[in-house]
């Protein structure tokens, strides 16, 4: 173990940090489709939602990983295997962030859109004002917590040849014969992403003046 | 196409992978919660050293990824003098994995039971083995029964990633037959499926169980 | 029978931190009376219950059942030495406790509940537990309900279950820590008259309560603690007759407002 090896370790992990980040933040922006299909008094649009989340809960995302990565080029899409990857985990998680912000909707209190609407606010302020925000409030604890899955997830994307903190610790250990060391030292590295993870957390909901968890 | 006399000379290997499968996965689910529960009952009732060096160990396997982990177990287990076979190696790493997660349900539930339950007993004359066995265990199953129905299928999702470290699984055999046949899609997609039913087969069953428990709920 | 002590008090102190919540309570409970616990909200007067129950354990003077001591005994010496658990649990066997949450077992049916102690404890034959806590359940107007669920259970039938649960281990003296507060008003009459027919057999009875009629018609002997301590205590007539202590004055004129005048028979 060498510093070489913390260091190309640490690239492993700024790539690993890469990928959640974005597919946490793309899933996002599906989950609220997702979610305001599922909510919808258009009852295809509800099914559609149901087995959209159902479909990428339901398989591994490691089968997952797998299906994209062999059936994009099928179809004509010629991608590396990173985009593979990042479609991949993104559909898993923003089937994930739909049911957790659906759960949030769910669980307003009724009293708290009455009290809106009779102050005046209309449907879209109800949504936008009260509705949203508070929904957010909510889920921003399961939210942490679904960075902290996608963060372990995107270990899968070692499969389809991407060089994250995994891959990284497969090829070194590989190389140096030391599987101990090395593949200790992703989990150090996995560790300490996920204390970042939960310390943002900590800090946005301080922001949101939520309770501490 | 997908080629069909292949898949029918493939498929007594596909189905031995499906049923390897469903053995780890029922295997996992019950040795993890087990392992869980000592976890738990020795946090909460255990002496008071015990509970660091757990709530470590607890920590550091639900902040680590099951894949590294089974690298570790796999790959570095023959270094210590731990040489497993892939199928052993897959069943032990699961069950840990699995119990780490289960020991945090199980203790949620023990601490949610309300504390005058446990004041009634101890007032009845119960002693502490009894409150634990005949109060305390059934109330938490009843509390922790839809985490623990989640779980059970993440169980099921985490036995794909052993076909990394080569158990013959399902994703393995159904993999293994897609690049014989040049027919990745395709076995990707019928793999895709097999774990979707099982998923949301254990999601029905899990949810039906629930609603025969509800009668033991006070609002 | 009203001559012998049940429960004894000896300067019991109880503290939460530096808050003293009991400061050197004495008190004397007799055979065969109804002690009735009355005072305002944070007074110490539940604290004081779950001391008896040895639920909460006193940091400072005695308790004693029938004359043995609770959870602590005192060496000749004064100082105090902690008694073993399985001590404890015999002491207490001679304590019912009714709770103010009731507090039943969810995963048993309301028979179950009564009959867990005859079986767990007093290791009764299935046959004979169940008898029993028949026979208990019917005491309570409940025999018919034996095979359901709290859950399925109104607040006053699941606190008469919680009583039936308490009497089946036959205790000589019951405990009820405001045992109707959390009912609604129309499910408190069910309750109180159980407790009714258990004074008018004679059971030895401490209870924490805010029904001041309860108190007024049913107890022999009362006691009013405020701050943290005994304010006044007497026959339940000179107590509200003569509320002489202005706290006690002040406290009964809330209830006065509520219309307990009526019940005082004033």
């Amino acid at each position: 173990m060498t510093w070489i090896h913390v260091y190309l370790l640490a690239v492993g992990a700024v790539v690993t940090a890469g990928l959640s980040v974005v597919s946490i933040t793309v899933g996002l922006a599906i989950g609220i489709l997702v979610c305001a299909a599922s909510l919808s008094r258009a009852a295809p649009l509800r099914w559609a939602a149901r087995v959209y989340v159902s479909f990428f809960r339901g398989v591994p995302l490691l089968v997952l990983l797998l299906l994209i990565y062999h059936l994009l080029p099928q179809i004509g899409i010629d991608v590396p295997g990173v985009v593979a990857a990042l479609v991949g985990l993104t559909l898993c998680t923003s089937a994930y962030q739909a049911e957790t912000l659906r759960g949030g909707f769910v669980n307003i209190a009724p009293g708290l859109v009455e009290a809106g609407r009779m102050i005046g606010l209309n449907a879209t302020q109800l949504l936008v004002r009260i509705r949203a925000p508070i929904a957010l409030r909510l889920t921003l604890p399961a939210l942490v917590n679904e960075g902290i899955m996608i963060l372990k997830a995107s270990s899968l994307v070692s499969v389809v040849g991407v060089g994250d903190i995994t891959r990284t610790a497969q090829n070194l250990s590989s190389s140096t014969y030391r599987p101990i060391e090395m593949f200790a030292t992703a989990g150090v590295f996995y560790l300490l992403l996920n204390v970042i993870v939960t310390r943002g957390g900590n800090g946005l909901g301080r922001l949101l003046g939520l309770p501490r968890t | 196409m997908m080629d069909l006399d292949a898949l029918s000379d493939a498929f007594p290997e596909i189905l031995d992978g499906l049923w390897l499968t469903i053995f780890m996965w029922l295997a996992g689910s019950a040795l993890a919660p087990l392992l869980g529960l000592a976890v738990a009952l020795a946090r909460r009732f255990g002496p008071a050293w015990v509970d660091r060096p757990l709530w470590a160990i607890v920590e550091v396997i639900r902040g680590t990824p099951f894949l590294v982990q089974m690298f570790l177990l796999y790959y570095g287990g023959p270094f210590i003098g731990l040489d497993l076979e892939p199928t052993t190696a897959g069943l032990l790493g699961l069950t840990i994995y699995g119990a780490a997660y289960f020991s945090e349900i199980l203790r949620g539930g023990l601490i949610a039971v309300p504390k005058g339950h446990v004041e009634a007993a101890l007032c009845v004359g119960l002693n502490r083995m009894q409150i634990i066995r005949r109060i305390l265990l059934p109330e938490m199953t009843l509390l922790v029964l839809p985490a623990s129905v989640n779980m059970f299928i993440v169980l099921l999702k985490e036995t794909a990633v052993l076909s990394i470290v080569t158990v013959p699984e399902l994703t393995m055999a159904v993999t293994g037959f897609g690049s014989a046949n040049f027919a990745f899609t395709q076995a990707a997609l019928v793999l895709a499926l097999c774990y979707w039913s099982l998923t949301e087969l254990s999601g029905l069953v899990g949810r039906a169980l629930e609603r025969r428990l509800d009668r033991f709920r006070i609002a | 029978m009203s001559g012998d002590v049940a429960i004894t008090l000896r300067n019991v102190v109880k503290r939460y931190g530096d808050h003293e919540v009991l400061r050197g309570i004495d008190l004397d409970v007799r055979h065969g009376e109804v002690t009735c616990l009355i005072g305002p909200s944070g007074s110490g007067k539940s604290t004081l219950l779950r001391c008896v129950a040895f639920l909460e354990e006193h940091d400072a003077g005695i308790i004693r059942i029938g004359g043995a001591p609770l959870g602590f005994d005192e060496r000749p010496d004064g100082s105090r030495i902690r008694l073993p658990i399985t001590e404890i649990a015999r002491v207490r066997r001679n304590i019912g406790m009714v709770f103010q949450q009731f507090n039943l077992w969810p995963h048993m049916t309301a028979l179950g509940n009564v009959a867990e102690g005859l079986r767990q404890v007093l290791r009764l034959h299935k046959r004979e537990a169940h008898d029993r806590a028949m026979a208990h359940l019917t005491r309570v107007g409940l025999a018919e309900r034996a095979s359901y669920y709290p859950s399925q259970l109104s607040g006053g039938q699941q606190q008469r279950v919680a009583i039936a649960r308490a009497l089946a281990m036959d205790p000589k003296i019951m405990l009820f820590d405001e045992p109707t507060s959390s009912l609604d008003p129309e499910l408190t009459g069910e309750v109180l008259n159980v407790m009714r027919d258990l004074a008018a057999e004679g059971m030895t009875m401490l209870v924490v309560t805010h029904e001041i009629g309860f108190a007024a018609h049913v107890a022999q002997h009362v006691v009013f603690l405020d701050q943290a301590q005994i304010a006044l205590e007497g026959r339940a007539s000179d107590v509200f007759r003569k509320p002489w202590h202005p706290r006690m004055a002040q406290f009964l004129e809330t209830y006065l407002d509520r219309g307990a005048s009526v019940l005082l028979g004033n």
